[in-house]
């Protein structure tokens, strides 16, 4: 299994928390202490929930080296279905929100499912059910957009606060949490990091790969669910473009996180920051009025930037491990050159 | 059981004519199908084949989807994909309306001048995934977002509505003319085909001769069959990986371009429903996602069908919504069809797990289970 080192790891964190710190306190200076205002605060952590949710549903499909495209797709079909039963057909707002839960799940496990069954790349897949849940998703809601007072109940939830904290942004950490604990402690999730960093060694080692997949996506499809759900309770209304932006990213967090996509790892903590930083830029658009485009801007290059130092640091460490087996190997064959000689002089 | 299409080249090998591999081709499939589609739509519809507001419409884009799908396809040969594809039809079709615009070139210079900038964008990121080794997924997601940032920036800064509208000599004839206007001595030719067709022509056959004709298109698909064999065989695996992302972006910005004339103003909106219709085309095309096989008549096969299908989806009134459905669902069972085909392929040559497993494998196009 690839385990980063400690050292790394600590310093790709600490970069990310120096970078989440500044980036604060110029916005705070900029805006004149207005950011650290409680209104301001309240905002930033509400709309950070979502990111979280959504970046953690991509890296565990991620650690076992697939990709889900449709996480949008779901979220939004799972928002959507969850308003229009509470609003059309008259469900407790409750139900409506398990029920997107339960949409979550199940697409997600039909993504596995087709995965695992055709063996076509996960990639493709999910780009075919995504177009698909986009079509279902146009197909409950149109063009209306469905209020959020037909579900007063569960919308108070989206407004209310824990702790001097939104309590959807508890819910959020409280998720990654137990996201990071099961892959952590439980033997399915060191299962899904195993089929990701290899599989011929996962199946020699007894691990079912098409197992790990399915339970991968149907996870990543329950947290886009869940996404889903949280938009749900926090949006002032649903329409059809409820999880329209969440693809870019969904991408973005893991791998500013640094989460291989090649399989087998998995940053939770990495992956919250990464979404503060995504966060933070986009509050910076706000508090500057730039336009929407520039968020895009400023992720795309800072993921090509973390993407290339990974890299970077990657071949430097290889280099430096060949190094140092080859000055391991150069002191053996040297020890084994002493002995002799010494061997020799003795029977001499 | 034939080798026939087994990677880097062996169709070429002519081993006789087997009709039987004709007839069994995904494209002829693809041909029945669509041949199935226009009898059904013209019997249910009598009228839907009014030449000059239905077909020409319909080949239009066909015309300019194809050349989509083929800027997808030259990655896909190498083993790779291109997410940006839609961006860098923005990007370089941005170009060729500022110089249309700004800069009042004419209208072939103009082409030009967002030709050469979709190249050295997508040259650009050739030349990152190359460099870095990084997957081309990532790295081409990463510039789709940094276009779609710079993209409508530069247009409202530009622009006054974030459009540029001029239209220089030429624009209109190719983007909306038909062959109606083309008249030698005294005989004036169909309505139901437009003038876009020719170029697209010449660039597919330009594609379609790279791929079957020289030295470079073998290297090419050798390079996506296997890099480490193209290596050790002396190509020069990085060049090649440029040179097909720089064609592919140069592709991806003229199928922008002739958006742009086909509705006449270049927008930031341009390609943006690119990035699902390039991959159907090659896909459907039987264009393998792994590399080293690539159809040109498949991509424009698939193409015309998926185009077919939205067409006749809109001729009996069905919504943007079942429209999706139906193509989300036309890619998975396409592609369960490749999954048997490639099995039925492989089942004769015993071929060995992918990548040994201390290799690095991030120059393999996406993990997944589907190259095992």
């Amino acid at each position: 299994m690839k385990f980063k080192l400690p050292a790394t790891m600590g310093s790709q964190y600490l970069v990310l928390i120096a970078t989440i710190v500044l980036g604060a306190i110029l916005l705070g200076v900029s805006s004149g202490g207005n950011f650290f205002g409680p209104v301001s605060m309240q905002t930033f952590f509400q709309f950070l929930a979502v990111p979280i949710l959504i970046g953690l549903a991509q890296m565990i499909t991620l650690a076992v080296g697939q990709l889900n495209l449709a996480i949008g797709a779901i979220g939004g079909v799972a928002a959507c279905l969850a308003a229009v039963m509470v609003a059309d057909w008259g469900f407790n707002p409750w139900l409506g929100g398990l029920v997107a839960l339960v949409v979550g799940a199940v697409a997600g496990i039909a993504n596995g499912i087709l995965v695992v069954v055709t063996k076509i790349n996960g990639f493709i897949v999910t780009l075919a059910t995504m177009t698909v849940l986009l079509g279902v998703q146009y197909a409950l809601v149109n063009t209306r957009t469905i209020s959020a007072d037909n579900w007063k109940s569960v919308a108070a939830l989206g407004k209310a606060s824990w702790f001097g904290l939104p309590a959807i942004f508890v819910i959020a950490i409280i998720v990654a949490v137990m996201v990071g604990l099961a892959f952590k402690f439980t033997t399915t999730g060191r299962h899904l990091l195993a089929s990701g960093d290899n599989e011929h060694a996962a199946t020699l080692a007894g691990i079912s790969n098409d197992r790990s997949l399915t339970i991968a996506h149907g996870a990543s499809g329950l947290i886009a669910g869940f996404a889903g759900f949280i938009s749900f309770t926090s949006l002032p209304g649903v329409n059809q473009s409820v999880g329209g932006d969440w693809l870019l990213s969904s991408f973005a967090a893991p791998i500013i996180g640094g989460v291989s996509l090649t399989g087998g790892t998995v940053a939770v903590f990495g992956t919250v920051l990464a979404a503060f930083v995504v966060r933070l830029v986009d509050s910076a658009r706000a508090e500057f009025q730039l336009a929407p485009a520039w968020v895009n801007l400023v992720i795309g290059a800072v993921i090509l930037g973390t993407v290339a130092l990974g890299r970077l640091r990657e071949t430097r460490e290889t280099a430096k491990a060949g190094m140092l087996r080859a000055r391991v190997a150069n002191h053996r064959i040297n020890a084994a050159a002493v002995e002799n000689t010494a061997a020799e002089e003795v029977k001499l | 059981m034939t080798h026939a299409a087994s990677p880097a080249g062996a169709e070429k090998r002519r081993q006789g004519i087997n009709f039987r591999r004709y007839l069994t081709s995904p494209q002829s499939f693809l041909v029945l199908i669509i041949l199935v589609l226009v009898g059904v739509i013209g019997a249910a519809k009598p009228n839907a084949f009014n030449g000059a507001f239905v077909v020409a419409p319909l080949l239009t884009s066909i015309a300019i989807f194809t050349i989509v799908g083929l800027a997808q396809m030259m990655v896909l040969s190498i083993g790779q994909m291109n997410i940006a594809v839609g961006n860098m039809a923005a990007f370089g079709a941005m170009f060729t309306g500022m110089a249309f615009d700004l800069w009042d070139m004419p209208f072939l210079v103009g082409l030009l001048v967002g030709l050469v900038a979709g190249s050295i964008i997508g040259g650009l990121t050739g030349w990152i995934i190359a460099r870095t080794g990084v997957n081309s997924f990532i790295v081409t997601l990463a510039m789709s977002f940094a276009l779609l940032g710079l993209v409508p920036t530069v247009y409202s800064m530009l622009s006054p509505g974030s459009a540029f509208t001029s239209k220089p000599d030429g624009m209109e004839f190719l983007g909306r003319g038909t062959f109606l206007d083309v008249c030698m001595v005294g005989y004036c030719g169909p309505a139901a085909i437009p003038v876009m067709v020719v170029p697209v022509l010449i660039v597919v056959l330009f594609v379609g001769g790279l791929y079957a004709r020289t030295k470079l298109g073998r290297e090419i698909l050798l390079t996506g069959a296997n890099i480490k064999a193209a290596e050790l065989s002396a190509i020069p695996t990085n060049k090649r990986v440029v040179l097909v992302h720089a064609i592919s972006g140069a592709l991806a910005a003229f199928a922008g371009i002739l958006l742009a004339t086909s509705t006449g103003s270049f927008t930031p909106a341009i390609g943006n429903e690119f990035m699902l219709q390039s991959f159907l085309g090659p896909i459907l095309g039987g264009t393998l996602l792994a590399g080293g096989y690539i159809s040109v008549t498949g991509t424009f096969l698939g193409i015309t069908l998926a185009l077919l299908i939205r067409r006749g989806l809109e001729l009996f009134g069905a919504g943007v919504e079942m429209l999706n459905i139906f193509l989300g669902l036309i890619l998975l069972v396409a592609l369960s069809a490749e999954r048997i085909r490639t099995v039925r392929r492989r089942r004769p040559v015993e071929v060995p797990a992918e990548t040994p497993p201390d290799t690095p494998s991030e120059k393999e196009a996406i993990p997944s289970g589907a190259s095992a």
